[in-house]
């Protein structure tokens, strides 16, 4: 999966659990999730499950920082990392 | 107002599509029983794989997030004897507790043989915090879908003080009775992060700041809990690993003396406020604040249809409303 793609389906995911169907506009790429007040602890929870059943990986306790999960740019090379190029 | 055809979900919930058979886009993304069973297995060996690591290395191996309430008070049982840990209680009265709920926990504690602590935040600080929670909503949107902005203000405040207590008693596993609904199997045993805690408190404690004052500041995280990142404990909520039927765990704790309420709304077995505060949610959002973790037990088979049915959109009685709003002193 090109990076592209990646950072679509995380953003699609996230306008459709987190801000209910908001459109592009509402979610840049490099906005912090919880800055923006989009997720909370527990979202933090249900975007670990998001990405373990989406992206065949499991998510380990040291891997709970911001710059892995707090923006779709983090959150595409968290992923990417782990994967390598899907 | 149309239902999921399978788990209840309306279709006035956040981002709900029903498709042509009348079937929730969760209920479709759902990727079934046989997998969710893998991920229980693999989450309670991940849980005992830390019993082994942290068992006897304090004066307490567990600290239990305790409400009252039947599934905390069936996590308080499972970790003590399933698991045989050294467990501390610990209630956060909001000043709605039951009389009945607090005679449970007596019961069970006693029975059990555990430690209780009982924390009482000033009963006038809640009452304002919750008046302005029932006024308007002042956590993100997200939070509207899985408890009421009452509840999410008291469960805030909740989870502070017992992660702060934790950190004070080098106690490294805490214990939550979250249903199997409430959150997902994926975050069944996790540490807590102090990086993701600074960052999702804030979200927590500035609210409640300009709702009650700074007063609220002294049930949250200090520079001082965050310097050491290895004294963070891991919560568990084992109910999402275990075999969860309310039916049985109702007769379990019945024998350390655990009696269903009989004065707190179908969705609560502790909580006298619970009823306002799903009132002032179905009202504003029109749909109810425990729908969704209803609906996820029902999906995942441990709820039927009906049951899940008669908790969501069963009559509730108005005497329960009068109790929380005269004690909010609001009128009715």
């Amino acid at each position: 999966m090109e990076q592209a793609a990646l950072k679509t389906q995380i953003r699609q995911y996230i306008l459709d659990n987190f801000l209910f169907g908001g459109s592009d506009a509402d979610l840049a790429d490099n906005d912090s999730f919880l800055d923006k007040g989009i997720i909370d602890s527990t979202g933090v929870l249900e975007l670990v499950a998001f990405v373990e059943e989406n992206f065949d990986m499991k998510v380990q306790d040291e891997d709970l920082i911001p710059e892995n999960l707090d923006s779709v740019d983090n959150l595409a090379a968290f992923i990417e990392s782990r994967n390598g190029r899907i | 107002m149309n239902l999921c055809a399978r788990c209840i979900l309306p279709d006035t919930f956040p981002g709900i599509k029903l498709d042509d058979e009348g079937i929730c886009n969760h209920c479709r993304g759902f990727k079934g029983i046989e997998v969710l069973q893998a991920h229980k297995k693999e989450y309670e060996g991940k849980f005992l794989d830390l019993v082994e690591r942290f068992r006897g290395k304090g004066a307490y191996d567990c600290l239990v997030a305790f409400s009252g309430g039947k599934d905390s008070t069936y996590t308080l049982q499972v970790l003590r004897e399933r698991y045989n840990l050294r467990v501390l209680a610990l209630t956060i009265d909001n000043g709605f507790i039951s009389e009945r709920a607090f005679r449970n926990m007596c019961s069970v504690t006693d029975n059990l043989g555990v430690d209780h602590m009982i924390f009482k935040p000033r009963f006038d600080l809640m009452k304002q915090i919750f008046r302005k929670a029932a006024e308007e909503d002042i956590y993100s949107k997200k939070t509207l879908e899985r408890a009421s902005t009452i509840c999410t203000s008291c469960i805030g405040i909740v989870k502070s003080v017992t992660l702060k207590t934790a950190l004070e008693k080098n106690i490294m596993l805490i214990g939550y009775g979250w249903s199997p609904g409430q959150a997902p199997v994926q975050s069944a045993v996790i540490r807590t992060n102090p990086a993701l805690i600074k960052a999702t408190q804030a979200a927590i404690q500035g609210p409640l700041s300009k709702a009650g004052g700074d007063e609220v500041n002294s049930y949250f995280l200090t520079d001082a809990h965050f310097a050491d990142a290895d004294r963070f404990p891991y919560n568990v909520h084992p109910l999402a690993f275990l075999d969860y039927n309310e039916e049985n765990i109702i007769k379990e704790i019945g024998r350390y003396g655990w009696q269903m309420p009989d004065d707190t709304d179908s969705n609560s077995t502790n909580c006298l406020l619970n009823a306002f505060a799903n009132e002032v949610h179905i009202k504003r959002f029109q749909f109810h604040p425990y729908v969704w973790e209803i609906a996820n037990m029902v999906r995942e088979g441990v709820m039927n249809r009906d049951d899940g049915y008669k908790k969501i959109y069963g009559a509730q009685s108005p005497e329960l409303l009068k109790v929380a709003q005269e004690r909010l002193g609001l009128g009715s």
